[in-house]
């Protein structure tokens, strides 16, 4: 379990550091995290935040970005019984990482699934509060390249998730439509339009394929 | 500290988006399509490279060192698998270039 929380450190962080720079102040970056507590999914808005993207295309790539825990509830809902208020509460603090070290051990109740929630939900707004105090020190953010973590922390959520071909194929054809898109649609809209389209072609390239549960070890290590 | 309203009806908009996301999968009975739950395998994949390759090059005049740079973190990323590593030696390799005064 712990290397899970080294993995939401630095993520908290370099998250923390980059909203700073987007002009976001410290209350701001933390009450984000507190809010809506989805690593990714608060990195790009930061990103789209420094590049003065309209709110709305905010809240539709956050949905994109964070639709993928519809497959780890409809998992966990199989796994574990839970009461109407406990599938609230669990449902709040529900994220990648939780759902993988449940998965992955042999405890299968809400009082266990909550604890490694709230366990995470904890270390990731602490190390949110201390990245937005260390952002705060930081004079010329633009100047240092702080705006490059961003891509890089990504690069390293992203290549573990590339096993097959047709995962390639997306992720390059991705990368291409959303070069374009970012050049023709508004801000931010671009991400939401190539995820839709990409996510379609995976689908559809995937055809023959068995469909697969989200695979565990992916989900211990991924930080988003 | 300061708390812009248009900020935080956004973050409300995300929150909102997120916990939904979150508990439609916990509240679903009947099994998604397969077409759909492999659209959604496929949705961070799709979005992470979109939000990695427009973002790389900057706005510094710095994009062929940031390229070369990705590249690098990318392969440590892949041999690793470590998020904070694949940051550092990115990170510190595009400072290091930065510093000997290479600006490309």
């Amino acid at each position: 379990m712990f290397p899970i929380y080294l993995g939401v450190i630095p993520f908290a962080v370099a998250y923390a550091v980059t909203a700073r720079a987007a002009g976001l102040s410290v209350l701001e970056t933390c009450l984000m995290s507190v809010l809506v507590f989805a690593g990714a999914s608060q990195f790009s808005a930061a990103g789209a935040f420094a590049s003065g993207a309209a709110g709305l295309t905010i809240v539709f790539t956050t949905f994109l970005l964070n639709v993928r825990h519809l497959l780890y509830g409809l998992s966990l809902g199989r796994e574990i019984k839970l009461s109407n208020s406990e599938r609230v509460v669990s449902a709040y603090f529900l994220t990648d990482e939780a759902y993988g070290v449940v998965m992955a051990s042999n405890e299968r109740s809400f009082a266990f699934l909550l604890g490694c929630e709230l366990s995470l939900f904890v270390s990731w707004n602490v190390f949110t509060l201390v990245g937005a105090l260390a952002g705060s020190i930081i004079a010329e953010p633009t100047k240092l390249g702080v705006d490059f973590i961003f891509p890089l922390s990504f690069t390293a959520l992203i290549v573990p998730l590339l096993k097959s071909r047709n995962d390639v194929i997306v992720a390059g054809m991705s990368g291409v439509m959303a070069l374009i898109f970012s050049k023709i649609l508004p801000g931010g809209f671009s991400i939401f339009a190539t995820g839709v389209i990409g996510s379609l072609l995976g689908a559809w390239l995937t055809r023959s394929e068995p469909p697969t549960q989200p695979n565990l070890e992916d989900m211990k290590r991924e930080v988003a | 500290m300061s708390l812009r309203l248009e900020i935080l009806l956004v973050f409300l908009g995300m929150c909102a988006v997120t916990f939904g996301s979150r508990y439609a999968g916990l509240m679903l009975r009947a099994p998604l399509p397969p077409f759909w739950l492999r659209f959604l395998r496929f949705v961070p994949i799709s979005v992470f490279a979109a939000l990695i390759i427009p973002a790389i090059p900057g706005d510094q005049g710095e994009g062929v060192m940031r390229v070369l740079t990705s590249l690098l973190a990318a392969f440590v990323a892949w041999r690793t698998r470590v998020l904070w590593l694949t940051v550092l030696v990115g990170f510190g390799t595009f400072w290091i270039l930065k510093f000997f005064g290479i600006h490309a």
